[in-house]
């Protein structure tokens, strides 16, 4: 209860608005959680599986082909009788990293060409523009399967080929926000400051611009591990024993004619999940990157 | 009197239109207002603190404060547009007893946003669709917030259009083909379609310019003569001056003066010294600024939080001044005027 | 002397904004330029201080011809005047906390030693607390906000200030302290003023002559 001596000012009574945004929020953390949750459950499961897991799992043993799911196989086994838990996990790590250096790679690339022809404009942005269009002009696929064709099979050759074909839209995005960032009067302010055309692109645009190209690099791992997977389902990608999903997939075309359905779907779950997840979480990023524009008050 | 002409016509607060009744409940009551943000950690920035006053119906109070003193969140409030993160305390009635901090998302957005609380926006650049035509938006508000049939849509668009003084020929503009001063009418327009009984305008005023906002401020103000009630924030004094019967001051979240605008600005003038500073830093009076910055919301002291800039300031602001007969202060500069 | 020759200058293509206006500033005295928004005063303030270049018209400043504009403008030149901007928001890298935004111009121009010096000296004039200057922007005040943007603009001590509706989006007090500001900067420099704004009360009050834009615009040679 108040003091007698101080009248109205009781303590206030608190409430958030029924139905408004306490529920939405609490899904959206929610969401957030659980994608956090998996993509670290998949992180672990790259890391530690194969070390724990005996490595004869991995033998051909055609006494045990096909079996369906069950605790000694949680995944069941292949048509010669490897477990399938373990390839797919195996499978997992090589699509995530393909995924991952790929995404990298085309995110370095992008964010220089954009950087560069939002900084300097003029012919420079001209020709960088229709270099992008020119490659944009391609199918990805199409690239894709040329410059796979090109090597011989093996990590490398897919990474480049996804690779160059994802830098272009993260170049886009870096010149547009270098655009939008250049006409801003901190511009002016830091030109009539003394800064030079290089000081004001490494100080003031390229940091404004990283956060976009860090959320689109995430955004392209997924992208990249099913570009891999579509390239290793067409016998493109990996050869056979550095299997990713893609190839384990293609794999279980087979059996699965034959009522064998456990080959394709784990390695399709394991691919699906952790790529929504990690999707999710770049989501949650990109709506968090919004409101730090505005003011303190409205937070 | 040094800020310019004022409007003719009825000013004393609480004029009636004819026919309702004198007796008549005010159009909003608003008693211990507090909005408080929840940040990461279990703290608390506090916006708005015990804020309180009444609106009567044709009254046009004006709220004015400098920026980031919490008046804009207490329209957001008012409105049941805070963020998630937001907490709120206290009452703010309309006339048939609804309270505006209670009620649900689906009350506010089906019976009282547009229906019962016009808003005219700050921005009407932002608050317009830019790739529709006025009237097409305005026609859109009159089925939104009327079900008129589509024959007497076209209609009330273009009444809601002449009462806002926004020209009939000019409706079948986008908004990025009007000036300044024409986008703040369509938008007053918008506000108008609903016929709602109060008009909340937020910093309608900014960034036009000085003339414009002579215009605008006179425009609102007209509004109030046919019985509805404006509840105006501003940080332009001297558009403040210009149309309020009331004004009320904000200070770090707090109301800390509520005075009848003849008093206010005219003479003895503001009781608050926060508001006699205010009104000394105009150009067309002393132009001498208030010393020193005003505390962050999130580090409110726990006295008076003007005290720290107040050259009245003595031993008894240590602790909170109670608002008790419109007035916030230990040392008020003017004693509290007679009853009538 | 800051003079302004027969300016014609505009964004890309239809009539231009600003066309063939003449203006110059005495070293040492404010004027107050004003005029309706949108009327393309602020166009000439951005060619004033070297940062939009002109279609015709020549701007000649303390003697010299400017030739080039924005980026390829000689630092010595653009550094002479300091701009304050309407809208501290968007003048002000989000990502720079108070102190490195004043700092900024002296770090662009090898002067780091200053800094020390220099930006606590500033802060104090404009009225800025230690502990603001710690802040990024969306954590202050637009008000505390502009005085840092007022303070960023004097930094290198620049004899000649552009204010483009520095007091617009502020409320009395700041606007007042912000132009006592500049005008104790100017007496103790003698730098000249353009104050371009569209309240004719401050402008009047603050400036040794006030300019209407239409005495300005259209008056051929």
């Amino acid at each position: 209860m108040a003091e007698p001596a101080t009248p109205p000012e009781a303590a206030p009574v608190w409430r958030t608005r029924p139905g408004r945004t306490a529920g939405a929020a609490g899904t959206r953390t929610l969401r957030v959680r659980l994608s956090a949750a998996l993509v670290l459950a998949t992180v672990l499961a790259v890391l530690l599986v194969p070390a724990l897991v005996p490595l004869d799992r991995q033998a051909v043993d055609l006494a045990s082909k096909l079996l369906p799911p069950s605790w000694d196989h949680p995944f069941g086994t292949d048509e010669v009788g490897r477990d399938l838990l373990l390839r797919s996990v195996h499978g997992l790590r090589v699509s995530l990293l393909v995924g991952v250096v790929a995404a990298l790679v085309a995110t370095v690339a992008g964010t220089a060409v954009g950087a560069a022809a939002g900084a300097l404009g003029g012919w420079t942005d001209r020709l960088l523009m229709r270099l992008v269009d020119t490659f944009s002009a391609v199918p990805h696929l199409l690239l894709g399967v040329l410059v796979v064709a090109l090597f011989r099979p093996g990590v490398w050759p897919v990474v480049v080929s996804v690779a160059l074909t994802h830098w272009l839209s993260t170049a886009r995005i870096v010149r547009a926000e270098m655009l939008s960032l250049r006409s801003r009067p901190f511009v002016d302010a830091a030109l009539s400051g003394g800064a030079s055309r290089f000081r004001i692109t490494l100080r003031h645009l390229v940091p404004g611009v990283l956060p976009q190209a860090g959320l689109a690099a995430v955004l392209m791992i997924p992208h990249a591990m099913w570009h891999e997977s579509a390239l290793s389902f067409l016998g493109l990608g990996l050869p056979a024993h550095e299997a990713s999903l893609g190839t384990l997939v293609q794999n279980a075309r087979g059996p699965l004619l034959a009522g064998a359905w456990w080959p394709t779907l784990f390695p399709g779950l394991l691919l699906i999940v952790p790529t929504l997840a990690l999707a999710g979480l770049a989501a949650a990023w990109r709506d968090r990157l919004s409101p730090r524009t505005r003011s303190e008050l409205m937070l | 009197m040094t800020t310019g002409p004022r409007t003719p016509g009825p000013r004393t607060p609480g004029t009636q239109p004819p026919g309702t009744q004198a007796a008549a409940r005010p159009v909003l009551r608003v008693h211990g207002l507090s909005v408080r943000f929840a940040l990461r950690g279990g703290r608390y920035v506090e916006a708005v603190i015990d804020a309180g006053f009444e609106l009567a119906a044709g009254e046009c109070l004006v709220l004015v404060g400098e920026s980031g003193c919490g008046k804009s969140v207490l329209a957001s409030a008012l409105l049941g547009l805070l963020p998630g993160n937001a907490q709120t305390a206290g009452t703010a009635l309309l006339d048939d007893g609804l309270d505006l901090l209670a009620a649900d998302e689906r009350t506010l957005a089906r019976t009282v946003r547009g229906r019962r609380i016009g808003l005219v926006p700050q921005s009407p650049a932002a608050h317009l669709t830019p790739v529709r035509t006025v009237r097409s938006q305005l026609e859109e508000a009159v089925r939104e917030l009327t079900g008129a049939p589509r024959a007497g849509r076209r209609a009330a668009a273009e009444a809601a259009a002449a009462r806002a003084a926004f020209p009939t020929g000019h409706l079948d503009r986008h908004p990025h083909e009007l000036s300044g001063g024409l986008a703040q009418r369509a938008a007053t327009a918008l506000a108008l379609v609903g016929d709602a009984p109060l008009l909340l305008a937020d910093e309608p005023t900014t960034g036009l310019d000085r003339d414009l906002v002579h215009r605008t401020a006179d425009e609102l103000r007209a509004h109030t003569r046919d019985g509805r009630s404006l509840l105006m924030i501003t940080h332009d004094l001297a558009a403040a001056a210009r149309i309020a019967d009331t004004v009320a001051v904000m200070y770090a979240g707090r109301i800390v003066e509520l005075a009848p605008a003849a008093r206010f600005f005219g003479a003895p003038g503001p009781r608050h010294p926060y508001a006699r500073g205010l009104l000394a830093a105009l150009p067309e009076r002393e132009f001498t600024p208030l010393p020193g910055n005003p505390p962050a919301l999130s580090a409110l002291p726990p006295g008076c939080a003007f005290a720290a800039r107040c050259p009245a300031a003595g031993p008894a602001c240590a602790e909170r001044p109670a608002f008790t007969g419109g007035l916030a202060c230990h040392h008020p500069a003017v004693p509290e005027p007679a009853r009538a | 002397m800051l003079e302004l020759r027969s300016i014609t200058a505009g964004h890309g293509r239809g009539t231009p904004a600003v066309r063939d206006v003449s203006l110059t500033l005495e070293p040492g005295t404010s004027t107050g330029l004003l005029g309706p928004s949108g009327c393309g005063k602020s166009t000439l303030a951005r060619v004033a201080a070297l940062l939009h270049r002109p279609d015709r018209g020549t701007l000649v400043l303390d003697g010299t011809p400017v030739t080039r504009w924005r980026h390829r403008a000689p630092r010595e030149q653009r550094t002479a005047v300091g701009v304050v901007f309407q809208q501290p928001r968007l003048a002000a890298d989000p990502r720079l906390p108070l102190h490195d935004l004043i700092a900024e111009p002296l770090r662009a121009c090898g002067r780091r030693p200053e800094v020390r010096t220099r930006v606590p000296e500033l802060a104090g004039r404009v009225g800025l607390g230690a502990d603001l200057l710690g802040r990024r922007p969306h954590e202050v005040s637009d008000g505390q906000l502009q005085r840092a943007c007022l303070a960023r603009a004097l930094v290198l001590r620049p004899r000649w200030l552009v204010c483009d509706e520095m007091t617009a989006m502020l409320d009395a007090s700041t606007a007042a302290a912000l132009v006592g500001v500049v005008e104790e900067y100017r007496a103790d420099t003698g730098a000249g003023l353009l104050a371009v704004g569209h309240d004719p009360v401050l402008l009047e009050r603050w400036c040794d002559r006030t300019v209407h834009w239409s005495e300005l615009a259209g008056r051929t040679p």
